[in-house]
């Protein structure tokens, strides 16, 4: 990043230690909506990074979009910010118009909505935010193929529903609504640019909030005494750090090397290895840090569960690691080169899965 | 947390990358070698050494009076990922192209670097690393081998052990205590001298690897004669230097790539089994391996621009978390696939699988335990 987009970062970092506690989180949970948190976001005009000039965007590339997006998470920042600019970012990627308000998507991994004469009818599960949100970008299915379309909220019955962190995850039924936009058929790469992109966006998330966790459980070796001493003092409770700075280490590399890779255009198969790899990383991290920070990490006084949670949910949304997987097999499979070293390192072009367009 | 920086590697980077593999290729198509697992350590080929020696390829970062090219830190971690990933024989000049020409070029008198670097740029010239000495283990501060000041020079008595090759080296930097020990300042004392492996008193004593193979030594110094002008830095400041060095000796790619070579071949194995199943279990080891190189490339890159104080950190933590994974593969990949492990197979992976079986419980003790990386590592993490 430049010394302007660290500029950014900086910004928002102060912004999020100033505006978010354990309390607002909590709040959020119950149910409430967190107004000025979001305004402050919109004023400042974060919901427009990453979007190009001509559209209203506020300049920045997705690098810049992505790091904020990852600072939400490094916060548990009770607001749709990563579901309003991806949605955003999609309409964009797809040659639609992009949109000011609060906005959400669903990338449905099976057929839920149907589309006929410009008419949506289907229901969808897990729809983050869409009791909060006024517009909703998903993929419809026609009989010419699948569409990116973006359709009105106020339409549909909404169901609330929570995932494992209490965040809003929405069932959205329609009948017969009318979509506000639709995109060309969405070609098989197109749609696997997509895929792609979301992936990314998450992955931004969860690094964040690793790196909180990270954080929170050194601090916390620090503070808390037993025996006599601070228990980082102790061999076994050094060897947890060790792990737990080891992955949060790998997860910031891997996010970087993400961003990077999509920011150059460079784009190959970084999205898929880091999505393996933070399902290890989430796995380690989480039981490190609830042992560390021992019993009082389980209760809900502490903060740490507001991170763990998150960590938890996040890891069965979207496309999951299987499916990430399996993906990479095929291509070792389908690989011409006879070489996993030459695969690994290949830069050229012609290999890449994605060409993320523009 | 560690701010690694990202690494976009240049065309001319990656045409680099293409030449030295297209000349990897070649001689392995010759015969010139034989992949092989853990050939950093495993594989020395004096003659091999001198072909890459003639291709430019040895001190590829050093300045060019002294016979190196001045290319970056990023082109040797290039280089050096080509050998490790084919498994070429390149243990005779390893120690001396990783350690000691960056020590001389760093501390070194000009005679020392005059004389030293062009031999060793030629692959002609070896050097083993004298640090470790029976009963010292992790605990080099308790190093004993005592160097006294006589007319000239100073005269060596003591003994070291785990000295990788030094029954091929010509020289030995070697760790010596040129002051009585001091409880209170325990790295005080310590000075770097320039042994020669062939100077009267010294007796190399081999001793053999788990694999009957080889590669460790015991050398032994009786009233060995080492000339003023074989002191490498400051009498005294021996610690100070030895530090210095880790960070490149911990952090490289030979410290994920010992199992590259079983890796790649599982993979082929797979294709040819056309194993999709296999091939999603292997899918982790790819993710692994991915993550671990941005972090080793990210050491490189701060070695190449930064201060090599901030990067012994991350370092410890890329030594720590890489062995470990390069430990594992054997481990991972029999549950994948059958093989039949002998180190004299025809099958090429059962070649590999004995080789990294037999090497793997090294990679966690060579260079510094994981326990007392663990220790640098909490301990750095803490202060921050």
């Amino acid at each position: 990043m430049s010394e302007m987009k660290d500029m950014i970062v900086d910004v928002v970092e102060r912004m999020l230690k100033e505006k978010v506690d354990k309390d607002l989180v909590d709040t959020v949970e119950q149910g409430n909506w967190a107004p000025e948190l979001w305004d402050l976001f919109k004023e400042n005009g974060m919901t427009a990074v990453a979007i190009t000039e001509e559209n209203g965007g506020a300049g920045g590339d997705i690098e810049d979009l992505l790091n904020i997006v990852r600072l939400t998470g490094k916060y548990a920042a009770p607001i749709p910010f990563a579901e309003t600019t991806f949605a955003n970012y999609l309409l964009e990627f797809t040659s639609l118009q992009v949109i000011e308000d609060l906005a959400t998507y669903m990338l449905c991994p099976n057929q839920a909505f149907t589309l006929e004469n410009g008419k949506l009818t289907g229901e969808a599960i897990q729809i983050p935010w869409a009791r909060h949100t006024k517009h909703l970008v998903t993929l419809a299915h026609s009989l010419e193929g699948t569409h990116l379309v973006e359709i009105d909220l106020s339409q549909a019955e909404i169901k609330h529903g929570t995932n494992l962190a209490g965040e809003p995850r929405d069932t959205a039924i329609f009948h017969h609504a009318n979509v506000s936009q639709v995109s060309a058929v969405l070609s098989p790469d197109k749609m696997h640019a997509i895929t792609t992109l979301n992936t990314a966006f998450q992955l931004a998330l969860m690094t964040g909030a690793i790196d909180k966790i990270n954080d929170l459980t050194v601090q916390y070796t620090k503070e808390r005494e037993q025996f006599g001493r601070p228990i980082h003092r102790f061999q076994l409770v050094q060897q947890h750090i060790v792990h737990l700075a080891g992955e949060t280490a790998i997860a910031l590399a891997a996010f970087n090397n993400v961003t990077e890779a999509l920011q150059m255009n460079k784009q190959n198969s970084e999205v898929a290895y880091a999505r393996i790899r933070f399902e290890e990383i989430i796995q380690t991290v989480t039981t490190i840090a609830h042992q560390v920070h021992a019993a009082i990490g389980t209760t809900h006084e502490h903060s740490l569960h507001q991170f763990t949670r998150r960590l938890w949910s996040w890891r069965d949304e979207g496309a999951s690691t299987s499916s990430w997987t399996n993906l990479v097999a095929t291509q070792l499979l389908e690989n011409s080169g006879d070489s996993l070293w030459g695969y690994l390192t290949s830069f050229s072009s012609s290999s890449p899965l994605l060409k993320v367009e523009g | 947390m560690f701010h690694l920086p990202t690494v976009q590697f240049t065309q001319e980077q990656e045409q680099f990358r293409l030449d030295v593999r297209t000349f990897l290729q070649d001689e392995l198509a010759k015969g010139t070698f034989t992949s092989k697992c853990d050939s950093w350590l495993s594989g020395d080929d004096p003659e091999f050494s001198k072909l890459i020696g003639q291709k430019g390829w040895i001190g590829l970062t050093w300045p060019k009076k002294y016979g190196g090219q001045e290319r970056s830190t990023i082109d040797r971690y290039i280089l050096t990922e080509e050998f490790l990933a084919v498994g070429a024989p390149v243990a005779a000049h390893w120690f001396a192209d990783r350690q000691t020409g960056p020590l001389l070029l760093r501390y070194g008198t000009e005679e020392q670097r005059e004389y030293f670097l062009p031999k060793i740029v030629k692959g002609e010239c070896y050097f083993g690393i004298g640090l470790s000495e029976p009963n010292s283990g992790s605990d080099l501060a308790s190093v004993s081998t005592r160097a006294e000041k006589v007319e000239g020079g100073w005269l060596v008595n003591g003994q070291k052990i785990w000295t990788s090759n030094a029954h091929l080296c010509h020289y030995m930097v070697t760790l010596v205590r040129t002051s009585a020990f001091d409880g209170k300042n325990k790295h005080a004392g310590l000075s770097q001298l320039i042994v020669d492996l062939h100077a009267e008193g010294v007796t190399v004593v081999p001793i053999k690897f788990l694999t009957g193979e080889h590669h460790y030594n015991e050398v032994f110094f009786d009233n060995v004669f080492v000339p003023d002008n074989m002191v490498v830095g400051e009498i005294g400041n021996g610690w100070a230097q030895g530090l210095a060095e880790l960070a490149f000796e911990r952090s490289g790619p030979e410290r994920i790539l010992s199992t590259f070579p079983l890796i790649d071949e599982l993979i082929q194995e797979l294709k040819r089994q056309n194993n999709l199943e296999g091939l999603k279990q292997a899918s982790k080891i790819v993710a692994r391996l991915w993550s671990l190189r941005n972090l080793s490339i990210g050491v490189a890159q701060l070695l190449e621009t930064g201060n090599s104080e901030d990067v012994s950190i991350p370092a410890a933590l890329v030594k720590a978390f890489g062995t470990k994974f390069e430990q594992s593969i054997p481990e991972i990949t029999r549950l994948i696939i059958q093989t039949y492990p002998t180190l004299d197979a025809h099958r090429k992976i059962d070649r590999f699988m004995a080789e990294s079986i037999l090497h793997a419980p090294g990679f966690t003790i060579r260079g510094g335990t994981s326990e007392v990386l663990y220790g640098v590592v909490a301990k750095g993490v803490i202060a921050q």
